[in-house]
């Protein structure tokens, strides 16, 4: 896979070959996603019609929460990202009735490249690019970060305990993350594995 | 060589933390040596017996050791070769391993017969402010003669030419407590904390952790100290909260707990392993720091102090405790401290013959040795000490032979890091040194850096420290239990210097700086602490004076009859070592300066054989050539009268794309733009004009109403994030009150412009049947969402940047290159082209449009021809300095055409223009051509630029000036619309 | 120097963008003295020794505009709010 082109990843191992990988990639594919920001003064509103309507309020700190259908990953104040393999095609639609009076919602599901990293490396590997704390006793299942790796901006939540993190790229910028993932899982072994909800 | 290697004549028969079972052999300046596993590059070359290590910066004298550590001035060696070549490094610091290559610097033709080692004779030339003095005049000489000289005459190693074929990369950390230095002062603040639970990071820059424990013949708990630091290190290890990291310094300090770190990954192998860096550069955010960097020995001042073999005494015990070898087999130790017995004692012990300890104190002596009361006046030898001279308290003078002068001045606290905050060191007259003054917010300090000079004390203010930072962390800890210690004795009255003394007395050793030169400098009125050093350059090499400072200033409050408190300190600033520029870059070299933006359709360009160009983040499709084209001209000429003929597809996906919505989205817009959005009716776009607060242009784009509250906002590329953040200010600070909501959408849209007379028909190609793209239904300045053939969900919005009858098509991003493929196969009957940025802007010059060599920053809206937009009905951002006098002043560079009066001229962005007739000085400068392009379509090269009074002076000639490009045109000012002024193509 | 995002936690500063006095409203465009004003509130800035506060934009962050209280002499971090608590002009 060439440097040059934002082909999303495929399948395949990179860096050091011997022995497991330290970090394992996969794409999550199959996401509608749309960002989600409420009216003004109506933060609380929003939350309870999205607990009433999918059973999931919208987290008001940095925190995601969400069920099989739907999760709302915080996104900034009265901001979020709503992630879904329910909405037939039109996320917008999807989320109107039950927010559309209370937020704005904008589809971004061709937006974000969105992949998933575990391995026993990967707070090694991402320490070498995201400026805040993994350490579980400072973030930990359900946190979320807005930040930025080696110049390119990172929608980040840890999404279980082994760990594995979940992250967002906007799309024109993944080539570079990638190669900067890759590059910096190099020496621990990098295994990109088959995509998450493909097809 | 090998086989040949030399025995290691100076290798104590047992004893020190090497491993015997682990020869290493190396080379030095060309002949092979062996050491062990353990060494460092100095403890191997004192084993062996090697005393001159190099030559010295301005006099070429030659040097040996003074140091065991990060201090040394003198023993500075190249090491490795080729383009891993690299100058300046401590041999102290050098973890030795097996095949190591070194050679020594400063020196032509060889170590021993320097030919420029006559500058020692040209001592009177080369004193304090030389440089200041000597090369003045005539100045051309300067860079011809003169600097080659020096350059050659004093300096240090040679830089590797090649690129650097390792590689570097950065990494945060973050702890509770930062413990920096892992002698006994940081191994007790470790444990404590470790032990109470608290995330401690431990970090020492040896290899060996565990600092003067390992240099010392101390016992603690009735064992060597040394094995008490392997204990405390194991248990270290075994902490899951602790992480200790060796080969590592903390080099800065900075605000709010942050710390930079250089850990030496692999420095001490030939070449990294695959995938792994040489170094690694930490940024560590804590939230208590104990410093725990212990002190340096400072040497003695009196006559030749700097011959190979006068070394400082603490050294000289690790080079025997530690790595078993011998610095000197008769040995004549100088201190005016107690660890002058301990350093004669520890000679003994390792089998050398200790023939004089002076002191010019009345204290205790050593078993066995011959104290005397006195100082030692001057060292005798050529390339090595050959003796001593000693002036007893009774006024007689001896000679002794001996091969090693061990000397102790007492000790400095390392409080670099104290400082960089500029907290000013506070003189202690008892211990008779600075200690740590302010210390930043956060910052404890233990040990040796604040003066706790016994083991005994260090370990307790280890303990003491690592207490506070939990209790104000919240932790419960418990002291830990400390062993207890063998005696220690640390009394100490300074010397400072030795008066009546013969030969040059050095006080920086790395840069040559003596007591002469100090003395110079206060005779010639540079008496403050920062004149003299500036002066002398004293503490300015690499080593940035760490064995030098506090000589010098106390020679400095000798001259001035000030005290040393008064005369104060120089400021220390980061880094403590030098740090090279590959490990400050990280991994951001070459194609990783920055990241790239690439488009959806990147592939499908790449495929089409595009020559790219960065602009901004981006890269884009500057044009595509074909067979046959020999320059970027041909092509760019082809693909605009292919669109300006037929039809042109362009990836315009670049432009800042933000998705406003709200109930006061138009209000919003009202105050953002120059222009009024009220009568903007749902499906239709309309060009916006954004002005800063001072009245200049900010940006320029479309606007398009997609529903009643929903607008589409497109922006210039250059200026995405910017205006982005802009409207995040405008709605938090200024407009908390409206009710808007606005994202971005730049990433979420793939973006294409279909330009042409026959854009429509390719459209109608790949546009769902159901969709009317008539004149009527979808005129200009329509905007619609629609679906495609293949039910891809797409935005069709009727604007022209080139002047033609054109469209920008946007589908999802996923859907990009299938979608561009789609239109250049539907497209191919009607002869379509891509297109890159070079036709794009040839184009819109053609049209007169601005961009960004027009909305410079520095242009208003009268400047461009918007005059006319800015509404007098409402207040919008930038409103009311926009009509200032002076911005809506006639005589102000505004836009204009230009043409070349000779059809066949060429004429480029940049050149200034002059009157006719007129010489082309700053003075008669009336503007500049902002952009130029040769048009196909009229045959010549066109511009647009910004003249004075611009538009009133239409068809008269003026003169581009362009020396960059040795060119001077006559043009036509002109209407900035070349083709079809009239619009009317846009509307067919 | 690392600042207290009120959402984000603490962030290294290079995550913000900054944009100085936060102190500054913008002046009634309406008022017969408006173009001095404007002049006032565009380019005059006082450069205080000590207690200031200031726009950070968290830019790599959550988006917000914070006013953050800062020493320039010490860089010492008092209060952070957001910008939009202040109500606007």
């Amino acid at each position: 896979m060439s440097e040059g082109s934002n082909s999303v990843l495929i399948p395949g191992r990179t860096g050091r070959a011997d022995g497991r990988a330290g970090l394992l990639v996969r794409e999550c594919q199959g996401l509608a996603l749309a960002s989600l920001v409420a009216r003004r003064g109506r933060v609380r509103e929003a939350a309870e019609a999205a607990r009433a309507a999918f059973g999931v309020a919208l987290p008001l700190v940095a925190r995601a929460a969400g069920n099989e259908r739907v999760t709302f990953v915080w996104a900034g104040p009265g901001q979020w990202l709503v992630e879904t393999s329910d909405a037939r095609g039109d996320i917008e639609a999807f989320l109107a009735p039950a927010l559309g009076s209370l937020a704005a919602i904008c589809d971004q599901s061709d937006s974000r490249v969105v992949i998933e990293l575990a391995g026993t490396a990967v707070r090694d590997v991402l320490a070498k690019g995201v400026p805040i704390d993994l350490h579980p006793r400072a973030f930990g299942v359900g946190d979320v970060a807005l930040t930025a790796a080696h110049h390119v901006g990172l929608h980040l939540r840890q999404v279980s305990e082994e760990p594995r993190y979940r992250i967002s790229v906007v799309r024109s910028y993944f080539g570079s993350f990638r190669h900067w993932l890759e590059s910096s899982a190099a020496e621990f072994g990098c295994e990109v594995l088959a995509p998450l909800g493909a097809g | 060589m090998s086989g040949g290697a030399s025995t290691q004549p100076r290798r104590l028969a047992s004893g020190g933390a090497i491993d015997r079972s682990q020869p290493l052999e190396f080379r030095f300046d060309g002949r092979t040596y062996t050491g062990y596993a353990g060494d460092t590059l100095a403890s191997a070359l004192v084993a062996n017996g090697v005393r001159l290590l190099g030559r010295s910066f301005k006099y070429h004298r030659p040097r040996g050791l003074l140091c065991a550590g990060p201090e040394e001035p003198n023993a500075l060696v190249e090491l490795r070769d080729g383009a891993r070549r690299e100058p300046n490094t401590r041999a102290t610091v050098v973890e030795l391993f097996g095949g190591l290559e070194a050679a020594s610097q400063n020196r032509w033709p060889s170590l021993a017969f320097d030919v420029l080692a006559v500058n020692r004779w040209l001592g009177p030339v080369f004193a304090a402010g030389f440089y200041y003095k000597t090369f003045m005049w005539p100045a051309a000489f300067w860079e011809r003669l003169y600097e080659p000289l020096i350059r050659r005459a004093a300096g240090l190693g040679r830089i590797a030419t090649g690129p650097d074929p390792d590689g570097y990369e950065k990494s945060y950390a973050f702890c509770d407590l930062l413990v920096i230095g892992a002698g006994p002062a940081g191994l007790a603040a470790a444990l404590t904390a470790g032990r109470a639970g608290l995330r401690v990071l431990l970090i020492d820059e040896d290899f060996l952790p565990g600092g003067r424990l390992n240099a010392e013949r101390q016992l603690l708990d009735g064992r060597p100290a040394r094995e008490w630091a392997a204990a405390a290190v194991a248990e270290l290890g075994s902490l899951p909260s602790v992480r200790l990291m060796r080969r590592t310094t903390v080099v800065g300090c900075y605000d709010h707990g942050v710390y930079g770190a250089l850990e030496r990954v692999h420095d001490h192998r030939p070449a990294p392993p695959p995938f792994e860096p040489r170094q690694r550069l930490w940024r560590i955010a804590c939230r208590h720091c104990v410093l725990a960097s212990g002190a340096y020995e400072r040497p003695l001042l009196f006559g030749d102090n700097d011959l190979p073999g006068v070394m400082l005494a603490g050294a000289v015990r690790t080079y025997a405790n530690r790595f078993a070898a011998l610095a000197g087999r008769r040995a004549v130790v100088f201190a005016d401290n107690d660890e002058g017995a301990v350093t004669a004692a520890d000679l003994v012990a390792a089998g050398a013959d200790v023939v004089a300890l002076v002191d010019p104190r009345t204290a205790p002596g050593a078993t066995g040795v011959e104290r005397i009361a006195g100082v030692v006046r001057r060292a005798i030898g050529g390339q090595g000490l050959r003796g001593v001279e000693i002036l007893a308290a009774d006024g007689s003078v001896r000679r002794i032979a001996c091969d090693l002068l061990a000397m102790s001045g007492g000790w400095s606290p390392a409080l670099q890091l104290t400082a960089h905050h500029g907290g000013r060191p506070r003189w202690d007259d008892r211990l008779g040194t600075f200690l740590p003054g302010t210390l930043p917010a956060g910052m404890m300090v233990a040990g040796a850096a604040n003066g706790d000079f016994t083991t005994e004390a260090a370990l307790a203010a280890g303990v003491r420290a690592a207490l506070a930072a939990a209790a104000a962390l919240g932790h419960a800890a418990a002291p830990v239990a400390l062993p207890s210690v063998s005696p220690e004795s640390v009394g100490h009255r300074p010397l400072w210097e030795v008066a009546g003394t013969r030969g040059k007395c050095f006080v920086d050793f790395q840069h040559d700086v003596a007591v002469t030169d100090i003395e110079l400098a206060e005779r010639e009125g540079y008496r403050a602490a920062e004149h003299m050093k500036r002066y002398t350059t004293l503490g300015m090499a690499t080593d940035q004076g760490k064995t030098a400072s506090l000589n010098g200033l106390a020679v400095l409050a000798a001259r001035t009859g000030r005290s040393i408190a008064a005369t104060g300190t120089t400021t220390f600033r980061p880094p403590v070592v030098p740090v090279a520029i590959g490990a400050l870059a990280g991994t951001h070299r070459g194609r990783d300066f920055r990241p790239l933006r690439l488009t959806a359709a990147h592939a499908w360009a790449v495929e089409q054989g595009a020559i790219f160009m960065e602009t901004g983040p981006w890269l884009r499709a500057q044009y595509f050539p074909r067979p046959g084209e020999p320059t970027w001209l041909e092509s760019v000429t082809r693909e605009v009268n292919a669109t300006r003929q037929a039809v042109g597809v362009c990836d315009v996906s670049t432009l800042g794309k933000i998705d406003l919505q709200g109930p006061d989205a138009c209000e919003f817009l009202e105050r953002l733009y120059v222009n009024g959005w009220r009568t903007l009716a749902v499906g239709r776009a309309r060009y916006g004009l954004m002005l800063r607060e001072d009245g200049m242009v900010m940006d320029d784009g479309t606007v398009s109403r997609l529903g009643e509250h929903r607008y589409l906002i497109t922006t210039t590329t250059a200026n995405a994030v910017a205006v982005f953040q802009h409207m995040q200010w405008c709605h938090q600070v200024l407009w908390p009150g409206l009710d808007v909501q606005f994202v971005s959408v730049s990433d979420q849209w793939a973006q294409y412009s279909v330009a042409g007379p026959r854009a429509r028909e390719l459209l109608r190609a790949v546009v769902a049947a159901e969709h009317d793209l008539s004149n009527e239904a979808f005129p200009y300045m329509a905007a619609g969402t629609l679906r495609l053939r293949d039910d891809t969900v797409a935005r069709l919005f009727r604007i022209s940047f080139s002047g033609e009858h054109a469209y920008e098509i946007a589908v999802p991003a996923r859907a990009g290159e299938r979608v561009v493929r789609m239109l250049m196969a539907a497209g191919a009957p009607l002869g379509v082209t891509p297109y890159g940025l070079e036709a794009l802007g040839a184009m819109r010059i053609e049209k007169g449009h601005v961009a960004g060599n027009e909305l410079s920053g520095q242009t208003t809206a009268h400047d461009l021809g918007f005059g006319k937009m800015l509404s007098t009905k409402k207040d919008y951002i930038g409103a009311v300095l926009a009509r200032r006098a002076a911005l809506t002043d006639p005589d102000r560079p505004r836009l204009v055409g230009l043409a070349p009066v000779g059809r066949g001229d060429r004429f480029g962005a940049g050149a200034h223009l002059v009157r006719r007739g007129v010489e082309p000085v700053a003075a008669a400068d009336e503007g500049y051509v902002t952009s130029a392009a040769f048009s196909p379509t009229l045959g010549h090269w066109i511009g647009l630029g910004l003249l004075r009074r611009g538009p009133e002076r239409h068809g008269e000639r003026v003169v581009a000036f362009d020396p960059l490009r040795g060119r001077r045109t006559e043009l036509e000012v002109r209407d900035p619309v070349f083709v079809d002024p009239a619009g009317e193509r846009l509307r067919v | 120097m690392r600042i207290p995002c009120p959402h984000c936690g603490l962030r290294g500063h290079e995550e913000f963008a900054y944009l100085g006095d936060a102190t500054l409203r913008r002046p009634d465009p309406a008022a017969p003295d408006a173009e001095r004003a404007f002049a006032e509130y565009a380019y005059r800035r006082d450069n205080p020794a000590g207690r200031h506060r200031e726009l950070w934009y968290h830019a790599q962050g959550c988006g917000t505009w914070l006013v953050v209280e800062r020493d320039t002499l010490t860089h010492e971090i008092g209060r952070v709010t957001e910008a939009r608590e202040q109500g606007g002009s």
